[in-house]
């Protein structure tokens, strides 16, 4: 192109939507993850990432050059959550939440004072992969989040805090809370399949990959 | 050196990578002293580890990317001749 000659709009844009679709569809596995997991229904889910595309799509000047762009797009996805789909959530009672954590304290001084297996130790050798995504389920959606983002994402404190706009020391003290709760059903769904392990051991073997008799 | 519960409280911040400076050898100096500590450090990580790889993980279904990709105005859009 000759110097000084500018493109011509409709090609500029044009070009913009490429580069736009380039940068952004490598993200739509993680965002969808993140958005069923938040509305728990696959039609609420892809409407939302949808959404997103366009929004993103469209405000995409606005992204600033230099900063993280999957953070950016999460950002975008959170505030739509929050205006069109939140009002549908079911979020637990905070007092059911308090006694989760006060079992789980109680279970563990109980363990130790009768001296059974470590209840970590358990945990990490009965754990299934699907209890991973239940005790996350279980979380109230605040803390829910800052899990997904912090766990599954592996963004950074910082950026979770400008993805949810919120100060970095509450990114802190929900992840902080939000893993102990997760930790807790963990340890609680692990207890279930040790549990039917001994008693039915040919069964749940079968399930880990070994034959059964 | 750090006690066992402020290590406890900062845990998170060192397995994550976000610790500061002032706080990494204070830290550190405790849990090279400590089993308990140490152990329930070698604990978290496996349990982060955990979380990262066997969470059951949902993907976007062929419909939806469809669906965003012929939504895009530049897929639409025949640019005129120049």
């Amino acid at each position: 192109m000759v110097k000084g000659m500018s493109m011509p709009k409709a090609s500029a844009d044009h070009q913009k939507g490429w580069d736009f679709e380039a940068a952004a569809m490598p993200f739509v596995d993680a965002l969808y993850n993140t958005a069923y997991r938040m509305t728990r229904n696959a039609e609420d889910a892809e409407d939302l990432v949808q959404e997103t595309y366009l929004k993103a799509y469209r405000y995409y000047d606005k992204f600033e050059e230099g900063t993280n762009f999957k953070a950016w797009l999460f950002k975008i996805m959170k505030n739509t959550f929050i205006n069109n789909y939140r009002k549908k959530q079911q979020t637990p009672a905070l007092s059911d939440f308090a006694d989760i954590e006060e079992s789980y304290e109680t279970q563990v001084s109980e363990d130790a004072a009768k001296q059974i297996k470590n209840p970590e130790q358990e945990l990490l050798e009965n754990v299934l992969d699907e209890d991973v995504q239940r005790a996350i389920d279980k979380l109230p959606p605040d803390y829910r989040m800052v899990v997904l983002l912090a766990d599954l994402e592996g963004f950074s404190y910082k950026e979770i805090a400008d993805i949810l706009e919120v100060p970095v020391g509450t990114v802190m003290s929900r992840l902080y809370r939000g893993r102990r709760l997760m930790e807790a059903s963990m340890l609680e769904f692990a207890r279930e399949h040790g549990y039917l392990r001994e008693r039915e051991p040919v069964k749940m073997r079968s399930k880990s990959g070994a034959r059964p008799k | 050196m750090m006690d066992c519960k402020e290590v406890s409280e900062t845990l998170f911040l060192f397995v994550d990578n976000e610790m500061g400076p002032d706080l990494m050898t204070p830290f550190q100096d405790h849990v090279a002293k400590c089993p308990g500590c140490a152990q329930r450090m070698d604990y978290t990580r496996k349990l982060l580890w955990l979380v990262r790889e066997r969470c059951v993980r949902c993907t976007a279904s062929r419909d939806l990317r469809t669906r965003i990709l012929t939504n895009f105005p530049h897929r639409r859009i025949v640019i005129p001749p120049i």
